[in-house]
């Protein structure tokens, strides 16, 4: 190891001001900050010291992932042999296959991505950030596998450019940079994005009887009148969606979000190590149960049947939790104010359970109830601070 | 009520007439520096489109429609061609009195507004709304709600663009963008977030 760092500081000259190779500081300092610390620290008076820094903040949302990841490649792998009615049980060539399948997606939205990160940084002079780490990895988990490579390399170069890097880099974009990607995805190319033929990889061929590569909400959708949503879940011929199956995640879906356990396990990482914001995360699991258990009671013969879903079923379907757990808590796009991030993090519980009733054309409502209040955030933290300055203000006068 | 209720999403989310007519652009960018200032405006234009789409529905009905003026004994009378200078002026009176309600109780806010708060009369969401209730057949208190929640839906829009521009100041855009060019690429984006309802259907 020291030889590596002598060999790469004996070229440190080359980058730094003066040096032939000027304009390439940001590579050099990202191989230094991936490879070893950055040895940089701070010429000027006291500062509060803390060795969570930006990297690995990041590498810990990373590792957060990791289960999701995981889990999701099995999970393609398992749902394209189940299509196909081939054997299930040896979990390994299933893996392997799904892993096959995810790995060109993960590669293309780091190489393309990384590109912009680079050609940025290096025009712009500022440091290659990690945050882009979290950002390459989060974006091919919400797409299904199915996805062309071609729209996974439009999404992420749209994502990192004009949701991050046209607003200075990490830390200063408004809106999250993984979730801008998918919308446009979505809103250009909705076909290879969402309907019931995207989430399983097929083989025209080998199919069995009553295939059906719906995913459990757009079974929740189809509910007729008078019969509850959780029947219709159940009933479904292909894969019985109960709760428990919900929960542990072997159902179409997008790579990385099916399992809520492998989430969970995602979100205790997060809290643990301080990294997300538990507040966030519970705040959009409540406004989430509150709406759907007052939609419960409206519910009618009437009415839409996907108003019957419980607040469980709806916590474990869907996008719902992976965005709450990964999404939600970027510190960048979030609420920064303690009492504006409840108010966000219920906004989009609320918000996430509306779209997802009302609204027949898109059956899941994360992505853009997230979107929608990353939009409002700043707004949020805006009048909580003035509140919280009027409140001080009479306390001073008084 | 389910109708109006529907209206009114459609008016906010859906078809907002900032965000997805690209209606009332120009004081939208203009007013959207400071966040006191962005509120103002937008409680402004909230209260003159909920009192214009309504005063402009009833011309339309007794007066300008085709064969509106049977009440007057005039059934074969169409004025209809009149619809458009009616409008405007029922739209410049409206702001007129709006202005004059500012000057009085809030003079700060007046003065923040500046030329933007008579502009408000040219503000093309304005007159955008008053013919869109035209075109879509809305009845008396359809329009009311069409025009409040319209109203609504630019408040949020302006109001959103605002906080976002107080926190970008601490951003580091490419010297290129600043100003305008980002406002007009955050407003694309906000037109994104606020396709959330698109397709709904109640």
């Amino acid at each position: 190891m020291q030889f590596l760092k002598d060999l790469l500081h004996s070229k440190e000259h080359l980058f730094l001001k003066g040096g032939k190779l000027e304009k390439f500081y940001p590579l050099y300092e990202a191989k230094e900050s991936f490879l070893f610390t950055p040895r940089t620290v701070t010429d000027t008076n006291v500062h509060v010291r803390d060795s969570l820094d930006s990297k690995r903040l990041m590498i810990t949302v990373v590792i957060a992932l990791i289960p999701c990841l995981l889990f999701g490649a099995y999970n393609v792998g398992f749902q394209e042999a189940k299509a196909a009615g081939e054997a299930v049980d040896n979990w390994l060539p299933l893996f392997m296959n799904g892993m096959i399948t995810i790995m060109p997606i993960i590669v293309t939205s780091y190489a393309v991505g990384g590109i912009w990160e680079v050609l940025f940084a290096v025009t712009r002079g500022h440091e290659i950030n990690e945050g882009f780490l979290v950002t390459g990895l989060l974006f091919p988990l919400t797409l299904p596998p199915t996805i062309p490579l071609w729209q996974v390399a439009m999404g992420i170069s749209f994502g990192v450019v004009v949701g991050k890097e046209i607003f200075g880099g990490t830390g200063m974009n408004v809106l999250n940079p993984a979730l801008t990607a998918r919308a446009l995805l979505y809103f250009s190319y909705p076909v290879q994005i969402s309907g019931d033929k995207v989430w399983i990889l097929t083989n025209p061929e080998k199919m069995v009887d009553g295939f059906s590569g719906a995913t459990a909400l757009s079974v929740a959708a189809s509910t007729a009148p008078g019969s509850t949503a959780g029947e219709t879940l159940q009933a479904f011929s292909y894969s019985s969606f109960d709760t428990a199956s919900l929960f542990y995640g072997l159902i179409p879906g997008s790579i990385g979000e099916t399992s809520a356990l492998c989430i969970l396990i995602g979100a205790a990482i997060l809290i643990l190590f301080g990294v997300g914001s538990w507040k966030i995360m519970a705040a959009v699991a409540i406004g989430a149960a509150g709406t759907a258990f007052g939609l419960n009671a409206l519910a009618g013969p009437n009415l839409p049947g996907i108003l019957s879903l419980t607040p469980a079923d709806h916590l474990v379907t869907g996008g719902l939790l992976f965005g709450a757990v990964f999404m939600a808590t970027d510190p960048v796009s979030a609420a920064r104010t303690e009492t504006g991030k409840w108010i966000y993090g219920i906004l989009i519980g609320i918000l996430t359970i509306l779209i997802r009733v009302w609204n027949p054309a898109y059956p899941e409502g994360a992505m853009l109830a997230i979107l929608f209040m990353n939009i409002f955030a700043p707004l949020i933290d805006h009048y909580v601070v003035q509140a919280n300055v009027k409140r001080r203000m009479n306390r001073v006068a008084s | 009520m389910e109708e109006l209720f529907s209206i009114a999403t459609k008016a906010i989310f859906i078809e907002n007439i900032l965000l997805a007519n690209f209606l009332g652009m120009c004081s939208f960018l203009a007013c959207s520096k400071k966040i006191d200032t962005a509120v103002g405006l937008g409680f402004a234009v909230v209260f003159v489109l909920a009192v214009t789409t309504p005063v402009n529905w009833i011309i339309t009905e007794y007066m300008l429609k085709d064969g509106a003026l049977a009440w007057a004994g005039m059934p074969t009378v169409d004025l209809s061609f009149l619809q458009l200078i009616c409008y405007i002026a029922i739209i410049a009176a409206m702001v007129q009195l709006v202005e004059m309600i500012l000057d009085k109780f809030s003079p700060t806010l007046y003065n923040a507004l500046g030329i933007f708060l008579p502009l408000i009369a040219v503000n093309c969401a304005i007159l955008g709304t008053s013919l869109f209730m035209n075109t879509k057949g809305y009845g008396f208190v359809q329009s009311t709600v069409y025009g409040l929640t319209s109203g609504i839906g630019w408040l949020l829009a302006i109001v959103g663009m605002a906080a976002i521009r107080t926190k970008l100041q601490y951003s580091s855009l490419p010297p290129g963008l600043r100003g305008l060019g980002i406002t007009m690429i955050i407003t694309g984006l906000m037109a994104i977030g606020f396709m959330s309802f698109i397709g709904i259907n109640i």
